[in-house]
């Protein structure tokens, strides 16, 4: 089964959906099977019990979605077969009609179909005609089902319940046989897109009852939905006999004959006799069956436990086709009596209303159900009635209309405190907005921003951005921003005054002193021009005596200059 | 003198540390979930009181049906009184007349999510979060109109079904085909005010308003037969199975036997029988158990057609809606019965 339901105007049908436990007394053992090098080593093992619990001997009215024929309903239900929905799907199939199988299998014969799917509900829905049934409320359980009954059902102590009463050939004629039990019940799942909101919303799954007996015209009637767990001393696990209809009986005049297309079930039920002795087999229950130690079968009362029951009358037109086919259609503001009450062309009813000096007066009013469309008013919002009243140009007459409705909006509102507190949140929402709006816009004109400001994006940001770029173009550009300048005003490191000082021969030579270095500042210099060297041998340099004197001379002042340096000792 | 409920300094420092004002895309109007759920609810007169709405029993008589317009104006003053609760001053009145606007537009789209919420399919937030994204539900507002029914039926047949359609779709009209999904009118609202009234509000004019029993009691019925009751053989879709050449198909009928004992009382059994021997021919249902059996024995839902027709009460010609005289079409869902009035008038009936 999948969620989604059958499409708009569908549903579906199910035989059964069975829980996946019946309702009940529960044990459930724990125990473990753990070895550890051979030993077992099992926890100690647990016992517990559970219920499952559901409506046994009652049945709370909330679990019926719906019954046919309606409540105390009239109509002309002669053709259909009563029926009771209920919102819990599972919920015929909760409980075991017969656990222990004491109804026995139905018998089955040639051509019969296979038995039906799933198990037998343990409910039944019962139509008793008036005057067949008593209605017994509040009953101890012990009273209402025999000894036996109650032993199986586990001899549940306290319970009151209601019980209807019926005599054994009754119940006996109406109750289905438990093969008929198990397909008068069945699951439907509906689309509830388009319903009508009932006062309990439901999942669009019912389990659906029907009644095999069909109600009779001009009749009372009740629907019993009875419980029938471990009653299979009024379950039969075949079907009583069908009645059949002996076209063969022998001579049979008009009159009979007409009498028996009108009504055939009657006749057939108080006049048994006329239909021959061939017939007579056909009610063993009335001659053959009856043990002789009870001679009045038709005495023996039966009760059963009630779950819910209603009453309807087959009287009239009633279905839903005929309340339908009998409406009075009409745009609203008609009236039945034109006149009473007076309608206006335009929709509108006179009503009376005090005005404020206490005194009687007519005012028109219309309801927000308009015959005829209108245009919606464009002069909205009003803040008072009173700016709603209108005076209507023919008659002068006041119109109250929209004053009205206004009226009743403020008195739902101020009835509901919650929807109070959230006019003032939502208020103080938006003067916290409006505040914050009003400070964007002070900034926006303090500080000419980049970008408008939004209260939706940040403002930080933008106001940040936009502060630093205005602060820096106020500043006007920097007077030396490496101090180059300052440097050169240091004396010692002017050119100019270290040629003065120095006497040098020019003041790119005190610059170059100066470490102005065209190189170093990236210019580009040529190289300087190499020294001629010619070549020589080292015989040709010891032949230069005049260099060799040189060379010794030098060296003999620089022994006699460390010499004196070191006192005066050569 | 009242202490100011946030300082400048706090302020600041709520605007630094907050990455910004407000979350983005949220509208300025934005309403509270509950007042614009309640407001919504309003504007389609829930919680309205009944004397309002009919203020003189005589509007709407006992098994009386009324089509009306549902007077926008009127539902906007009420939204107006709503807001008015608590308006103390000129700086209440200057916000309602400032962000009026935006409620309205809001409301135009939230009024369509109501049954939702009514439904209960989901918590408000989701279902406007859906909503406002749903193209289809984002057009300006329409024209509301819709019926109130005083009935026995409201309060026999609880959860009927009511669908409007835009146009006036022919019989047999299945409701999840593609051309009457097209053609349904979105239902505001579907409400009993009482035990015997229904309220329904359609957003659109129709020309077709249906009415159907409740599909959860989808009846079962019988008709009378010599000897016993006939039931009309179905398909395993619920339809019945028809035989003949259309317009006069008529129904395959089955006899289904009642117990000797009680001739009210049907002989399951043997009708489960009778239904097995043919279950294998014209699609007809396996006889599996309950579900199978209770196909055969279905009554359809009754469906009640209210049409927009022609004008007979002036002489306005065709109608582009429904008007004042709205003539009730007694559509005939069951196809022999139909063929039975026609041959019985001898006169055209309208299909």
């Amino acid at each position: 089964m999948s969620d989604n339901g059958p499409p708009p105007g569908n549903m579906y049908l199910y035989d059964n959906i069975t829980p996946p436990l019946l309702d009940g007394s529960y044990r459930f053992n724990v125990a473990t099977d753990t070895k550890i090098d051979g030993t077992d080593q099992n926890l100690p093992g647990a016992t517990n019990y559970f219920n499952v619990e559901g409506p046994r001997f009652t049945l709370s009215p909330a679990l019926v979605a719906g019954v046919f024929p309606p409540r105390n309903g009239h109509g002309s239900f002669q053709e259909n077969l009563p029926h009771i929905a209920l919102s819990r799907r599972t919920l015929p199939w909760e409980r075991a009609l017969d656990p222990q199988g004491l109804i026995g299998v139905p018998t089955r014969g040639q051509g019969d179909p296979p038995p039906p799917v799933g198990p037998a509900p343990w409910v039944a829905l019962l139509l008793f005609e008036e005057g067949e049934y008593t209605i017994l409320q509040n009953q101890p359980l012990e009273s209402v089902v025999p000894p036996d009954v109650y032993q199986r059902l586990g001899s549940p102590a306290n319970i009151n319940c209601d019980a209807v009463q019926t005599t054994l050939p009754v119940l006996q004629a109406v109750m289905p046989s438990v093969e008929e039990l198990t397909v008068l019940a069945h699951v439907r799942q509906v689309n509830k897109d388009d319903r009508e909101l009932s006062a309990g919303t439901s999942d669009g799954w019912f389990s659906v009852v029907m009644s095999n007996r069909v109600p009779a015209a001009n009749a009372k009637f009740c629907a019993c939905l009875v419980s029938l767990e471990e009653r299979s001393d009024v379950i039969a696990k075949d079907p009583p006999q069908d009645f059949h209809l002996v076209i063969n009986a022998g001579p049979i005049d008009h009159g009979v004959a007409a009498a028996r297309v009108a009504q055939p079930a009657a006749l057939a039920a108080r006049t048994p006799s006329s239909f021959g002795r061939a017939e007579l087999a056909h009610f063993p229950g009335l001659l053959s069956g009856v043990p002789v130690r009870e001679p009045f079968p038709f005495l023996r009362t039966v009760t059963l436990v009630l779950l819910y029951s209603w009453k309807f009358e087959c009287i009239g037109p009633g279905s839903f086709r005929d309340l339908m086919q009998g409406l009075d259609v009409a745009m609203f503001g008609t009236v039945k009596n034109p006149g009473h009450p007076p309608v206006t062309d335009t929709g509108h009813i006179a009503i009376s209303l005090g005005d404020r000096a206490g005194i009687e007066e007519k005012a028109l009013y219309r309801s927000p159900l308009a015959p005829f469309q209108l245009t919606r008013d464009s002069l909205g919002p009003y803040h008072s009635a009173d700016q709603c009243r209108r005076a209507t140009p023919e008659t002068g007459a006041e119109d109250v209309t929209y004053a009205c409705a206004f009226e009743v909006g403020r008195l739902v509102a101020a009835a509901d405190a919650r929807l109070a507190q959230e006019l003032m949140r939502w208020r103080r929402e938006a003067y916290r907005q409006s505040a914050r709006g009003d400070t964007l816009n002070a900034v926006s004109t303090a500080i000419p921003v980049v970008q408008a400001l939004d209260v939706h994006t940040p403002v930080v940001p933008v106001v940040a951005a936009s502060a630093t770029e205005r602060v820096l173009k106020g500043r006007g550009p920097a007077a030396d921003p490496y101090g180059v300048n300052s440097i050169n005003q240091v004396i010692g490191l002017n050119p100019a005054a270290v040629q003065d000082a120095f006497q040098l021969g020019s003041q790119a030579e005190a610059a170059a002193i100066l470490g102005a270095n065209p190189g170093a500042l990236g210019a580009s210099v040529s190289a300087p021009a190499a020294t001629p060297r010619p070549a020589t041998t080292i015989d040709a340099v010891a032949t230069d005596t005049a260099a060799l004197q040189n060379l010794s001379t030098a060296r003999d002042r620089l022994i006699a200059n460390t010499a004196q340096k070191l006192g005066g000792k050569a | 003198m009242r202490a100011a409920w946030i300082q400048s300094k706090e302020a600041l420092r709520l605007r630094m540390i907050r990455p910004e004002q407000i979350a983005p895309g949220e509208p300025e109007a934005e309403m509270p979930p509950y007042m614009e759920s309640l407001l919504a609810h309003l504007r389609l007169l829930v919680s309205v009181p009944f004397e309002y709405l009919v203020p003189d029993s005589r509007l709407l008589p006992d098994d009386s049906i009324r089509f009306f317009y549902l007077d926008r104006s009127w539902t906007d003053r009420l939204v107006d009184g709503a807001i008015a609760v608590g308006k103390i001053g000129t700086r209440e009145q200057a916000h309602h007349q400032a962000h009026a606007p935006a409620v309205d537009q809001q409301l135009d789209v939230t009024e369509r999510i109501v049954r939702k919420i009514q439904m209960r399919s989901g918590p408000f937030p989701d279902l406007k979060k859906t909503n406002d994204k749903d193209p289809s539900s984002n057009g300006p507002a329409q024209v509301i109109t819709g019926f109130l029914l005083r009935s026995a039926a409201v309060s026999g047949w609880p959860a009927m079904d009511v669908r409007a359609y835009k146009t006036d779709l022919p019989e047999r009209l299945d409701p999840s085909s593609a051309d009457a999904q097209a053609a349904q009118l979105r239902t505001l609202r579907l409400e009993r005010l009482s035990p015997s009234v229904l309220i329904a509000l359609f957003e659109g004019i129709p020309q077709l308003v249906i009415i159907e029993e409740p599909h959860h009691a989808v009846q079962f019925g019988v008709q009378p037969a010599f000897g016993g009751f006939n039931i009309d053989q179905r398909h395993a879709d619920g339809t019945q199975i028809l035989d003949g050449s259309p317009p006069n198909q008529v129904t395959r009928p089955l006899f289904v036997p009642v117990r000797q004992a009680n001739a009210r009382v049907l002989s399951i059994a043997s009708l489960r029988r009778a239904l097995f021997a043919r279950q294998n021919a014209d699609n007809m249902p396996r006889e599996t158990g309950g579900a199978s059996l209770a196909v055969e024995v279905l009554n359809p839902p009754w469906r009640q057609r209210f049409e927009g027709t022609i004008d007979h009460a002036g002489g306005g010609g065709t109608s582009p809606g429904f008007l004042s005289s709205i003539s009730i079409a007694v559509r005939v869902t069951q196809p022999e019965i139909r063929v039975a009035l026609q041959s019985a008038l001898q006169s055209k009936v309208q299909p």
